[in-house]
């Protein structure tokens, strides 16, 4: 029991070798605690990642983003610490105003760089990857998605992911993917008398128009009051309402725009009637009268006249609503065949070109994956598409704003329309097709033109400008 | 003896290419000094322009090489973008009716502000503060004087009995909003420059005309005016140019996303342009519409130049 024995040489070397290997692989390893914690649930996929870790030198990837407020600012810099601690062989350049390096226009810079061969390692876009994907300036990342660790083939919402996708290859990924909702006032429902419950919420738009005429308050030949104002800032969701009445705006996989179909034409008459029978059909006079749109301090909303708007659970925190507030699915066009919503995303993508392609696909699978949950709880309620995404995380503001049982009733509705996201951002020519809509839209408003008229010159304008870039396309 | 044999007027050519010498080192110094700003002038302005001259003959996304389509970009914008007649019309009406208001506030300001009364430093400073104002805080300032709702304008409108306008609400009320901004901010520096015409008329020519019995508007149509000319010829070359390429206020006034104003009449040539080359990825045809601008322009102040003869009076060229 007590006795000793000497070593060996022999024992002495091997042991010796036994702990200088265990130094080096120890050394190999990351070091840090959430490395530690990952490497516990020890995955196929995960011992790859360590494998690749072994390999990797110390590289500094740039990323790219336009995030300047005073929220992200503060948060962003804490995902990127947990990034750089999980993958320590990574540092991450970044821009903590947002913007490029040295200041200017975000997209005027990354365009300057990508055409010169030098851009960032990964971007955030506002704008969706398709456009860039369509004129070749994006890398495909489906090889890199077939070995991740988190952001695998079919674990994003079908619709958000498709906003990435340009004939069959992936070209980024959506960290977030706010949906819409049709939002009210509910203090002044009670007011009126009206249920607040969803039950008895109109489900269609014909019931909804009806609704907010209730709410119609004209004092000495001036609006006051409106229910609603259904296009006010909606020409960015055009292809949400054009879904709700069963149309759609473009078709991807034909390559074809279908602005003019009869669904379409039939939404805009829709507006057209509804603006001349709630707003004696002045769309100038019913502009002046207020700021229709959102829920933000400066809306008819915010200032309580006006009760019913169409918002992204975004708002609800950026800027809190003060008043009591339901949330209900959208209603349904007399063509459409169920409730759908609208999203508003935020992209990360690798550009062509971009230096360190494995390492910053690492960053752009963090952002749009695992990363995101710590921004969801405090930074903004901006749901992720990632379909892994653990659907009982809470936004800090939310809770405080609602109390932890209403904002859970929230967080539920939201994360479970989000199944129901109609197909949009998803063309070449969006920012293009998206200024057309809103020209559109303005002239079937002002009787310029009958909506007819105004989504024919649409769809021919947006069909040879798509033509102009598919033939250039590569 | 060959010194001798040479005679005077062998040393002449000797200075002579010792002063060239000197004049060629002298130069070459100056050349140095210049060189920075020649090298900027070249680098980024004269290659800038010359190669927007070849890209606007070209499908060019920034994303890819330029591929040469000749006059295709040009037939597209004449005949088939119904928004670049619109953007131009804009633009068009934006400078017919900023310059002369511009012009008029700005030569009012400068004779008022020639005045000798105590304080008059503290009234020029004010006059010329909205000129220093960053375009995106000034746009945002008028956009709530422009409020129809609850706007300041609107609210002095209906205080002497006129009705309430739409502004940046109405397609027809918008530019004339961007208008009242444009004056309000613009008028500074022309100002400016009036001022420092008038502080040039000499004493003596007012005196002559008064002691000829000339009253003020008299004094001021025979006198000021006519030595203005050159202030004035500047300031209209300057702002006809200027008021072209509003961008920033029309971008913000517009709606700064989608719109650009109701029924696109705040949609300004360059907010046209801005969209094709950065949102659409179109530079080829951007850079088209740049090349048409500049050879509008062009036109324009080279028969402004050539009117100038017949109304703008240089007192120097008359001596």
């Amino acid at each position: 029991m007590g006795a000793t024995r000497s070593l060996s040489r022999r024992e002495l070397l091997r042991s010796l070798g036994l702990v200088t290997a265990g130094t080096a692989l120890a050394a190999c390893r990351p070091a840090t605690p959430q490395v530690a914690r990952e490497t516990v649930i020890v995955t196929q996929k995960e011992t790859v990642v360590v494998e690749r870790e072994k390999q990797h030198e110390n590289v500094t990837i740039s990323w790219w983003n336009q995030f300047s407020t005073e929220t992200c600012q503060k948060v962003f810099p804490q995902v990127i610490e947990e990034f750089e601690q999980l993958y320590p062989w990574i540092k991450v350049d970044y821009e903590i105003s947002g913007g490029p390096p040295g200041g200017g226009d975000y997209t005027e810079v990354l365009l300057s760089r990508i055409a010169a061969g030098n851009p960032p390692d990964t971007a955030t876009l506002w704008s969706p990857p398709v456009q860039y994907a369509a004129r070749g300036s994006l890398l495909a990342i489906d090889e890199y998605m077939a070995q991740a660790k988190w952001a695998r083939p079919g674990t994003f919402v079908e619709a958000p992911l498709k906003s990435c996708q340009w004939r069959g290859k992936t070209y980024g990924l959506p960290a977030s993917a706010s949906n819409t909702v049709t939002l009210i006032n509910k203090a002044k429902f009670e007011e009126k008398g009206l249920p607040t419950d969803r039950e008895h919420f109109p489900k269609t738009w014909s019931d909804y128009k009806a609704l907010a005429a209730q709410f119609v308050v004209y004092e000495k030949d001036e609006l006051e009051e409106v229910g609603t104002v259904p296009w006010a800032g909606a020409s960015w969701a055009f292809p949400l309402f054009s879904a709700l009445n069963g149309g759609e705006v473009f078709d991807d996989a034909a390559e074809e725009y279908r602005l003019d179909s009869d669904n379409n034409v039939e939404l805009l008459q829709f507006w057209v009637g509804w603006l001349d029978e709630q707003f004696r059909g002045d769309i100038e006079k019913l502009n002046a009268a207020g700021q229709w749109e959102g829920t933000y301090p400066e809306s008819a909303f915010a200032q309580g006249r006006c009760f019913i708007v169409h918002e992204g659970y975004w708002a609800i925190t950026d800027a809190p609503i003060t008043v009591p507030f339901e949330v209900y699915h959208n209603p349904v066009g007399p063509h459409g065949t169920k409730s759908l919503t609208a999203w508003w995303p935020n992209w990360f993508v690798l550009p062509k070109g971009c230096p360190h392609p494995d390492d910053a696909f690492l960053l752009l699978e963090y952002f749009c994956t695992k990363g995101w949950i710590l921004w969801y709880t405090k930074g903004a309620v901006d749901i992720s598409p990632w379909t892994e995404f653990p659907k009982d995380t809470l936004n800090v503001v939310l809770v405080d704003m609602l109390g932890l049982e209403r904002a859970k009733q929230i967080n539920d509705f939201f994360f479970s329309y989000l199944d129901s996201c109609c197909v949009m951002w998803n063309s070449p020519i969006e920012d293009f097709a998206a200024n057309t809509i809103s020209s559109a839209i303005d002239e079937a408003l002002h009787k310029v033109k009958t909506p007819k008229q105004v989504l024919q010159e649409a769809q021919q304008l947006c069909q040879e400008k798509l033509q102009q870039v598919l033939s250039g396309a590569g | 003896m060959g010194t001798a044999l040479a005679g005077p007027t062998a040393g002449v050519p000797q200075k002579a290419r010792r002063s060239t010498g000197r004049r060629l080192r002298e130069n070459l110094r100056g050349y140095a000094f210049v060189s920075p700003w020649i090298f900027s002038l070249l680098v980024f302005t004269a290659y800038p322009m010359l190669a927007s001259f070849y890209f606007a003959m070209t499908d060019y996304s920034v994303l890819n090489p330029p591929v040469w389509t000749g006059l295709q970009n040009f037939r597209v914008m004449f005949t088939k973008d119904p928004l670049y007649w619109k953007s131009v019309y804009n633009s068009a009406y934006y400078a017919l009716l900023a310059v002369p208001l511009q012009m008029i506030v700005a030569l009012g300001l400068a004779l008022m502000l020639n005045q000798r009364v105590r304080g008059i430093g503290v009234y020029r400073t004010v006059y010329y503060l909205p000129s220093l104002m960053p375009t995106v805080a000034g746009t945002l300032l008028w956009m709530l004087i422009l409020n129809p709702r609850h706007g300041l304008l609107n609210l002095g409108l209906q205080a002497i009995g006129l009705p309430k306008l739409g502004w940046l609400s109405s397609a027809t009320w918008s530019k004339p909003g961007l208008v009242l901004m444009a004056v309000w901010t613009g008028s500074g520096w022309i100002m400016l420059i009036f001022l420092a015409a008038l502080k040039e008329i000499p004493e003596s020519l007012h005196e002559a005309a008064m002691i000829d019995g000339a009253n003020a508007w008299q004094r001021f149509f025979s006198v000021t005016l006519p030595l203005l000319t050159p202030a004035i010829f500047f300031n209209l070359v300057m702002e006809i140019i200027g008021s072209f390429q509003v961008f920033a206020s029309a971008l913000i006034a517009g709606g700064s996303g989608q719109t650009a104003g109701p029924l696109n009449s705040l949609l300004m040539y360059m907010l046209h342009l801005y969209r094709y080359a950065f949102r659409y990825f179109d530079m080829g045809y951007a850079s088209a519409m740049a090349l048409a601008l500049f050879v509008f322009l062009v036109i324009i102040t080279m028969a402004l130049v050539k009117s100038s003869g017949s109304w703008v009076y240089y007192e120097t060229a008359r001596r």
